[in-house]
């Protein structure tokens, strides 16, 4: 059993001055094997705070990210899943399924995370899934309209992941959960 | 002769413990035997060891320790001698024949103990005796161990109420009069090790005697040479270590006040009319500066806060007797603190600070000892006012006025000393004024202190800084609102060391790292500044604007853009509350309502300023939220002229190849999701970002951003488009195609420039992304898109991989091949879908 | 000389039997050999009355020219051993002269003695009451016995004793003041005072309190002067400061002493004082010394 925190599009300090105090007394050191983040973090404090959670961090960049070095996606496997990031500006249209359903296969994942949207989505694709975290902290979006802080927790075990997602809804963390099984292993 | 060597310390310590084992060893027999006799004498002999003088204290306790399990020893079995029926009194005065005095009162103490619990006499007659005799004990290390036996051995039986040994009426006097008699003399005791030399040289004890002169009869006159009282200045700096030492050894003198305040019988009355007066008096008199401030810190920790409160007076007015060289800050403050911590703890003793006013009698006092302590360092004086302050703030965070007036005083101390360089000093106001931040948990109440930035005045530029950053944390921390535009100009006015350079001087030498940091807060400071009413949330907005834009090149970058999704979430909620009162139908923004342009235009001069930085990329985005941000409020000229400075700064500022792949995908994506322009605008905009896109430096780039932007010219749904505004749908359909037909073009040639660059791949993965389009567009029903296109773009893919063998590319495969399962996997969908997949081949 | 009668076989066996041998108290008497004994205690103005026999050896007479007890109060100064000063001696004839065959008891008894002086065992000088028979016979020497008995003499508290006080010191120096309780201390007394700095120059290492005793005998040119220091009992421990009183207790029943004895007999004197020593770092001692009386209490017991 791994679990792996992804989120994004924080947008500390300009349009958040912090994670929402509840997530982060959710967010204890010692609990979470990966972190992966969609970008926009913005600033080096929120890199250097999410390593405290877990330093098996991985981050794509954000239009936002003062850190030049971050790639513009990522993949990596963990267990039996192979796992794209990517921030998502550069998918157009914006939070459009169809199109993000290519950059899947461009990765070639089984689960592909994106941002940019501030809008939290889990989808069933063809043979995989396409998450997006939402805002970790809820930040102003042009996209959405009322953000809700949220940030998503996957429970990967064996060829099944159950996708917690947490938000933060009129000051209460609401918990919702998606079970996704993978029939058959990439081809590659 | 002087024992400076460690070593031969150790080896002193080391014999003394051997002699004390020995004769300890002939005193077991001597019990086991139940010889009395035997068992005094070496008893008496193994304490002998005791009167040594080489030993630091600290190694000397190592010898008292043992010498003290024996005496417990030597206790059980003088017990069980008077259970016997040996009388407790014979005893008593037996070991009294002991030549030697230092033995002979360890005994007499050990005898004593066993002759209280006998209660054949009263308890108070011989601890009377008891203290009176150890007077006999007048080296000071030597007579504190032998006192601190004293008390140990009588603390469970002092006459104290309750106690069994309680005599008649007023025995509690009694025992209070044997601590305090003890506690004084241990006390002079301690005082004189400072005052005298030579510890060391009783060491020579009892080498030959030469008496030549005659303790004279008053008549007989001898001079005798007086030699230095004094030591050198080493010596002084050992004896203070001795001291210390013995402070920290259990023999302390403070352990006396311990006992005191454990003694049942002291009450209010008692302390307050006996004990306190009596160690004041001992404390002052004593004039020792050590002793005084290590006593007066004893006082306050071991007696119970209530008591404090209640002998406040008597207690501040020991302060000024003080020698000028005491902390007397230090204590006061731990006074105070500890008084704070009363009032916290317990509403119901509040009433209790207000009936012995408490704070004006602190306030004087604090006054007192800052008048009468002329060479006080700054330091000292602003650590008492913030003792003080916190003290207020506990006991009556009402008044705001108390508060302000000890601000104030400080404020006055302070005026006269000009801007402070001590490190100390700044940091000890720092803790002051953070003090009302961490009680009221609101600036907003501090806000209210006027001579709250008056202190920070005083503080150099960087501790200001400090001090605004504590203030900015405490804002986060406690979630404080600062919802209008006076707090936020306050709040600004307090905070400005952040805001802008101070004095004009460039602060070049700061760390860059901790300029982040400051500026970061900021930052994240402007988040919390926040009004739900739009029209107050607009001058807040103003307000910030006005500190913000003073800033500076190197701080705007970190400011505008937190000021510009402030407005810009003003913006969405004028938009709500145009909604809300016009319904959703009408233009939300009448011709009277003209404040979201306001904003806007404000906007626009903000990101302005970001060219003098500069800061470009920056700029851009933040025109295409603003854009965005328009486009929600179907303003389309304020939309398009934002479009139109992001596109000047995306020709004339922005070089970085990498830096212009980015503001593409942003142009594009927002394009995309502008719907507020007419044809023309639209169709201007359009064409310069597929232009632009097309003219990016790497072909691959190109070859991506042309076919983004054939979204630009499809629209899903049609109902978000402005009836007749947009081209008509074929129109839309055949540029759509152009645009992948362009990109399919680039596609091309860059696949040519890589075959003539023999080993570069990855062009492959293009035609793959276009194919992705073209199906993308295919199942979105573009008639011009085909089956025939898609068989044919499949098949060109298929040569050039197999013609590209040599340099396959393993991500282009399987790319392709999930591309082709996804063609497999739609298929199988059945239903329109599948029967629209139907036809191509894979 | 009786000793000379040792290297004869002695005729009799001679001895002396207090009446109230058996009830009277017993007190250690060091003997001139060295060796302690125990001997009755009497005091001035008791009877002393017992029995003397003589029992010749079996088969043994003894002619003398008559048996007689005599109780003598002696002073032997030891510059002049051998030789006693008989202060006291008083005589009961008990037989006269004639024949004894066996064993013969005579019954004596000195009353209301009169023994000024108490028993004293001193480094010059002994005191000692003794008994002594003596049968005579023309030749060979009489036969003499002797048994000591002890004298004390006891003395009802004095109806004066002030306190001894004192201000003492090295001007600029040391001033101190002293306080004895009494002046006169009987033996098992115990001597509370105090010691009052008033002024300390100097570092005081340690301070003691000494018992001495002066023994002086004979007179004039020919005066002896003993000194004995019978107790050192260290009063204080390091150096104290103006303003201290420091304590003294010193419990007299430890030490062996004996009343004070002013001329007697205008043979010798001794005479007992407090010495108060203090020593300074450097070892400089300074002392004050003050005569005490020290007298016998009656015991209550």
């Amino acid at each position: 059993m791994v679990l792996v925190l992804a989120l994004g599009d924080l947008h500390i300090p300009h349009r958040a001055p912090d994670l929402p105090a509840k997530f982060k007394s959710m967010l204890v050191p010692g609990k979470i094997q990966h972190i992966i983040c969609t970008g926009n973090l913005c600033i080096k404090e929120v890199h250097d705070y999410l390593k405290t959670i877990c330093s098996d961090l991985h981050i794509t960049r954000g239009e936002y990210d003062e850190e030049t070095r971050y790639p513009e996606t990522k993949t990596l496997t963990i267990g039996q899943f192979k796992l794209g990031l990517c921030h998502g500006h550069q998918v157009i249209p914006w939070g459009d399924l169809d199109s993000l359903a290519m950059l899947q296969r461009q990765l070639d994942v089984d689960i592909l995370v994106t941002g940019h949207t501030h809008q939290f989505t889990a989808y069933k694709h063809e043979g995989g899934v396409v998450i997006n975290p939402g805002s970790a902290t809820g930040a102003h979006s042009s996209i959405t309209l009322d953000v809700n802080p949220s940030f998503v927790l996957m429970d990967i075990d064996g060829l099944r992941v159950v996708v917690y997602v947490y938000e933060l809804i009129d000051g209460e963390v609401k918990v919702d959960k998606i079970d996704f099984k993978k029939t058959t292993t990439t081809t590659s | 002769m002087i024992a400076d060597g460690g070593e031969d310390e150790e080896k002193w310590l080391a014999a003394g413990i051997a002699g004390l084992q020995q004769n300890a060893f002939y005193m077991h027999r001597a019990l086991d035997s139940n010889n009395l006799r035997d068992a005094l004498k070496f008893s008496a002999q193994m304490l002998s060891e005791l009167r040594t003088s080489k030993l630091s204290p600290q190694k000397y306790y190592q010898l008292y320790m043992r010498a003290f399990d024996e005496l417990r020893k030597l206790e059980m079995f003088f017990k069980e001698e008077a259970r016997r029926g040996c009388s407790i009194i014979d005893l008593y005065e037996l070991v009294q024949h002991a030549g030697n005095i230092l033995p002979r009162l360890y005994l007499l103490c050990t005898v004593g103990s066993v002759y209280i619990k006998s209660k054949e006499a009263p308890a108070k007659d011989v601890l009377k005796d008891l203290v009176e005799m150890c007077r006999g004990i007048q080296n000071p290390v030597r007579g504190l161990f032998l006192r601190s036996y004293l008390s140990q051995v009588s603390r469970d039986k002092l006459p104290d109420i309750g106690s069994e040994y309680e005599g008649d009426a007023d025995t509690v006097n009694d025992a209070v009069e044997f601590v305090l008699q003890n506690f004084t003399e241990m006390n002079k005791l301690w005082v004189r090790m400072q005052h005298q030399v030579g510890l060391n040289i009783y060491g020579l004890c009892y080498t030959a005697c030469e008496s030549f002169i005659l303790l004279a009869d008053p008549e007989l006159r001898l001079a005798i040479g007086l030699s230095g009282l004094q030591g050198p200045a080493r010596e002084k700096d050992r004896r203070e270590k001795e001291r210390s030492e013995l402070r920290d050894l259990v023999i302390s003198v403070g352990k006396n006040l311990h006992v005191l305040s454990q003694i049942e019988g002291v009450d209010l009355d008692m302390y307050k009319e006996t004990v306190l007066p009596r160690v004041l008096e001992q404390v002052v008199n004593c004039k020792d500066d050590i002793a005084q401030y290590y006593l007066m810190d004893c006082i306050i920790q071991v007696f119970p806060d209530e008591y404090h409160l209640q002998t406040l007076e008597i207690l501040l007015d020991a302060f000024p007797q003080l020698q000028p060289s005491v902390d007397i800050k230090t204590v006061l403050s731990r006074l105070m603190e500890r008084l704070s911590n009363y009032a916290a703890s317990s509403a119901e003793v509040l009433p209790e600070f207000l009936q012995v006013g408490a704070f004006a009698k602190l306030n004087n006092a604090i006054g007192k000892v800052i008048e009468a302590q002329v060479d006080m360092p700054v330091f000292g004086a602003v650590t008492l006012y913030s003792s003080l302050l916190t003290f207020i703030l506990h006991v009556h965070p009402e008044r705001l006025d108390y508060a302000d007036q000890v601000l104030g005083a400080c404020v006055k101390k302070l005026s006269t000393e000009g801007k402070l360089e001590d490190n100390k000093a700044t940091k000890q106001i720092v803790a002051l004024l953070s003090a009302p931040l961490e009680k009221y948990n609101d600036i907003v109440t501090v806000l209210k202190l006027s001579n709250y930035p008056r202190m920070m005045e005083y503080l150099d530029n960087e501790t200001n800084k400090v001090m605004a950053t504590v203030i900015i944390q405490s804002i986060m921390k406690n979630n404080t609102h600062i919802s209008t535009a006076d707090k936020v100009e306050s709040l600004f006015e307090l905070i400005k060391g952040l805001i802008k350079d101070l004095d004009g001087t460039l602060n070049d030498e700061v760390d860059e790292d901790d300029f982040n940091e400051e500026q970061n807060s900021v930052a994240r400071l402007i988040q919390m500044l926040h009004n739900d009413d739009p029209e107050e949330m607009f001058k807040v907005i103003c307000t910030m604007r006005k500190h913000i834009l003073t800033g500076g090149p190197r701080r705007l970058p970190f400011t505008i853009p937190p000021l510009v999704f402030s407005s810009l979430k003003d913006v969405v909620a004028w938009a709500s509350l145009a909604r809300q009162l016009q319904g959703p139908d009408e233009n939300p923004f009448g011709e009277e309502s003209t404040t979201p342009k306001k904003i806007f235009q404000h906007l626009n001069q903000t990101i302005e300023t970001l060219y003098g930085v500069p800061a470009p990329e920056l700029a851009l985005r933040l025109y295409l939220q603003c854009a965005e941000a328009a486009n929600d409020c179907e303003l389309e000229p304020v939309a398009y002229e934002f479009f139109t400075q992001a596109y000047i700064l995306y020709e004339e500022e922005i070089s970085d190849s990498r830096a212009q792949v980015t503001a593409m995908h942003l142009i594009i994506g927002t394009l995309q999701r502008m719907h507020v322009f007419g044809v023309e605008n639209r169709d201007t905009l359009t064409h310069k970002a597929t232009g632009y896109s097309a003219k990016l430096l790497k072909k691959p780039d190109q070859c991506r951003a042309v076919y983004a932007c054939s979204h630009l010219f499809w629209v899903d749904d049609q109902d978000n488009m402005k009836d007749g505004e947009r081209g008509t749908g074929l129109q839309n359909e055949i540029l759509v195609l152009l645009c992948l037909k362009r990109a399919l073009r680039i596609a091309n040639a860059a696949q040519q420039m890589s075959n003539a660059a023999r080993g570069s791949t990855g062009s492959v993965t293009l035609f793959v992304e276009i194919l992705n389009k073209y199906l993308y567009f295919f199942e979105k029903a573009n008639p011009q898109i085909t089956v025939a296109t898609i068989q044919s773009l499949i098949e060109l893919i298929t040569t050039e991989m197999q013609s590209d063998s040599s340099t396959s590319d393993s991500a282009a495969d399987a790319f392709f091949s999930s591309t082709l399962r996804y063609i497999q996997f739609q298929k199988q969908k059945g239903g329109a879908v599948g029967e629209k997949y139907e036809p191509i081949k894979a | 000389m009786n000793y000379l009668l040792g290297a004869f076989k002695p005729a009799c066996n001679v001895s002396i039997a207090f009446a109230d041998g058996k009830s009277r108290k017993q007190v250690p008497l060091k003997k001139e050999n060295g060796q302690t004994v125990m001997v009755p205690l009497f005091q001035s103005q008791e009877n002393i009355v017992g029995k003397i026999s003589v029992e010749p050896f079996q088969g043994k007479k003894i002619e003398h020219n008559g048996v007689k007890v005599e109780l003598l109060g002696q002073i032997e100064m030891y510059f002049d051993r051998g030789n006693f000063y008989d202060f006291t001696s008083l005589v009961r004839e008990l037989d006269v002269p004639g024949e004894i065959y066996e064993r013969k008891t005579y019954p004596f008894e000195f009353s209301t003695v009169e023994m000024p002086y108490e028993t004293y065992n001193g480094v010059n000088v002994r005191l000692r009451y003794v008994l002594k028979v003596t049968i005579s016979r023309g030749y060979g020497g009489s036969i003499v016995e002797y048994q000591d008995f002890v004298v004390r003499n006891y003395a009802s508290p004095p109806s004066i004793n002030n306190s001894i006080k004192m201000e003492v010191g090295i001007e600029d120096c040391l001033h101190i003041e002293f306080e004895y309780n009494k002046s006169k201390y009987h033996l098992k007394d115990v001597i509370i005072g105090k010691i009052y700095f008033l002024l300390v120059r100097i570092k005081i290492k340690n301070m003691d309190l000494e018992i001495r005793r002066r023994e002086s005998t004979g007179a004039g040119a020919n005066t002896h002067v003993e000194t004995e220091t019978l107790a050192k009992f260290e009063l204080m421990d390091g150096a104290p400061v103006r303003g201290e009183s420091i304590p003294i207790r010193l419990f007299l029943s430890p030490y062996e002493l004996t009343p004070t004895h002013r001329n007697i007999n205008n043979k010798f004197s001794v005479k007992y004082y407090l010495n108060l020593v203090l020593v300074d770092e450097e070892d400089r001692r300074y002392f004050k010394q003050q005569e005490i009386t020290i007298y016998r209490l009656q015991e209550t017991s």
